[in-house]
């Protein structure tokens, strides 16, 4: 067996058998309900990474189209009895159209401006939750009771909704690991470093960045239909500008442009707050004061982009070889 | 000889400023064709309307006998045009190899679809070709390298071999020996001659007579956005008015 295989299935046992025969060990709902948040806010970092991590975007709205899944997912379940299977896509194509509407006119902007114009928008679909009484119940939310159906199959126990949650965010990691360790990818970079000189490359910038604005609404989207199930209730403050900048903070400390960077990332900015509890509410100084220091020390990011496409070309495997022998340096 | 690229009374006014005034000429097929003129002259300004950075003010440009006044840049790229920048624009924080890689892949083409089911021959042709192109420049050692480390030199090889890996009909190369050294220059005078004998049409834009004149074909000099030479080195050097252009008249 190679040496990338044994690593792949070694972080597969890690997410799915060793996690929660940890979490069995404690035997709390407490801890289940931790290792699910930390699984959708990897997801959200992940979608997060391809818009500004590898596209170069600075996005500010993307807990809005987080939100936007959560809502559709949510109402469709509680008031018009469609349930998870079908649920869970439809919240993924909302979120994912609503950011399709919000592209075409803002993809043509430079930079700091596309940066403002997505806080406008995320602020606006928040105001819409909070305010749209009729529809999304305004600041009461939106009570979720019924419970994860997968295709007929009632999940109703701790540890069975954590594996649902990790297969599916498992999943979402890949495809968006697949779209940004390939040539695909690399066609984003090039966005991110000069889109004028892209452009004389022959890629159609303004396409490439609506399609990762749209891949990336759509895995926030997802995300938002898994935090709607697992917490059976939802407000607009879920999806209030500040988790916008929680996402991009696990991205940014995370490493831009590395995807195990910000899964690295989330993990710790959702692990590390629960984990200080016990020091009362100095913890948020520690995280704020830890969060300052990775920037100031690894501007990077803990795991940096050229380590981590490194990592998934050589330990991974996903690299071409250009001789034989010789480890990958293209993608496959 | 068939013309691969011609300017039809190219004209681009800012403003009251005519940058490009009148402007018109024909590369032939398997040319190496010179555009020299002094600072200002607008030379890039030509450049842009050719590659579809800046749209003209009036006049057409066809390329392979079709009119491509308009169209923007990525799809003058596809249509076998591709180009260099006067200022050096490689991806500084992409390797090397990823950097050729761009230029491969905008021809071939790459989307979300293609890379998560079955794009493995598309991946094929993409690494081979950029590879192919790495070496040929002579930077497969420096493959893994960020382009932001790379010497100056090595860094104009790179967005020449980048453009290369579009596999273009015209190559367009804007002040490639800005910056070099005399040795520098002449090795790159070499590169680009090999890369002509091989039947790619290349057109130079310099400010620097020198390697214009050593090397091109048939150059065309502008001066203050006008056409004021065409001709063969040979002629062009022994010109009135670009003596005037280039000397300010101080010989005169």
């Amino acid at each position: 067996m190679s040496k990338s295989l044994l690593i792949k299935l070694g972080l597969l046992v890690l997410a799915f058998a060793l996690i929660p025969a940890l979490l069995v060990g404690f035997d709390k709902g407490y801890y289940y309900q931790i290792a699910t948040i930390a699984a959708i806010f990897m997801l959200l970092a992940a979608s997060l990474h391809l818009v500004t991590g590898v596209a170069g975007l600075l996005h500010l709205g993307h807990a809005a189209l987080y939100g936007v899944g959560a809502y559709v997912a949510a109402i469709l379940g509680a008031n018009h009895g469609i349930g998870f299977t079908l649920g869970l896509p439809l919240a993924g194509l909302s979120a994912a159209a609503i950011a399709f509407l919000v592209a075409l006119p803002t993809m043509r902007l430079m930079s700091i401006y596309f940066a403002v114009a997505t806080l406008g928008i995320g602020q606006m679909l928040y105001l819409v939750f909070l305010n749209w009484v009729g529809l999304t119940n305004g600041p009461n939310g939106v009570m979720l009771f019924s419970g994860i159906n997968l295709f007929g199959l009632e999940i109703d126990s701790d540890l069975g909704i954590y594996y649902v949650v990790a297969g599916i965010v498992a999943i979402s990691i890949l495809v968006l690991n697949r779209l940004s360790h390939s040539y695909y990818g690399n066609a984003l970079r090039s966005l991110r470093e000069d889109d004028q000189c892209a452009s004389a490359m022959g890629i159609n910038v303004t396409v490439m960045k609506i399609q990762a604005f749209v891949i990336s609404a759509f895995f926030a989207g997802i995300a938002g239909a898994l935090w709607a199930y697992t917490t059976g209730y939802i407000s607009p403050n879920d999806f209030h500008f500040s988790q916008s900048i929680l996402i991009l903070t696990m991205v940014v400390v995370g490493g831009l442009g590395s995807l195990p960077g910000v899964l690295i990332g989330a993990l710790l900015l959702i692990l590390l707050p629960e984990a200080l509890r016990s020091v009362g509410d100095i913890r948020n100084i520690i995280v704020g004061v830890l969060m300052f220091s990775a920037i100031l020390f690894l501007p990077k990011g803990l795991f940096g982009e050229v380590s981590a496409l490194n990592f998934a070309r050589r330990v991974l495997g996903q690299g071409w070889a250009a001789k034989k022998g010789e480890k990958g340096i293209g993608w496959k | 000889m068939t013309a691969i690229l011609e300017l039809d009374h190219l004209t681009r006014a800012f403003g009251g400023l005519k940058a490009v005034d009148d402007v018109s000429t024909q590369v032939h097929q398997g040319e190496l064709f010179g555009l020299i003129g002094p600072n200002g002259a607008g030379k890039t300004t030509l450049f842009n309307l050719i590659s579809g950075f800046t749209p003209p003010s009036s006049g057409e440009v066809r390329f392979k006998g079709e009119v491509i006044t308009g169209l923007s840049a990525h799809k003058i790229a596809h249509k076998g045009m591709s180009r260099t920048f006067q200022n050096l624009r490689v991806f500084p924080n992409m390797t090397v190899f990823d950097n050729i890689s761009v230029g491969a892949l905008g021809m071939i083409g790459v989307g979300p679809i293609s890379s998560l089911f079955g794009g493995k021959a598309r991946a094929k042709d993409i690494s081979e070709r950029s590879y192919e192109m790495l070496e040929r420049v002579g930077l497969a050692d420096h493959a893994d390298d960020l382009a932001a480390n790379l010497s100056y030199g090595k860094r104009k090889y790179l967005e020449i071999a980048r453009a290369l890996a579009m596999k273009p009909d015209l190559l367009i190369l804007d002040e490639p020996a800005a910056g070099m050294n005399d040795s520098e220059t002449t090795e790159l005078a070499h590169f680009i001659t090999g890369l002509n004998k091989e039947g790619l049409t290349i057109m130079l834009v310099e400010h620097d007579m020198g390697l214009v004149m050593g090397i091109c074909e048939r150059l065309v000099v502008l001066a203050s956005g006008r056409k004021i030479a065409d001709d063969v080195p040979a002629v062009v050097r022994q010109d009135p008015g670009v003596l005037e252009a280039y000397l300010g008249g101080d010989e005169g």
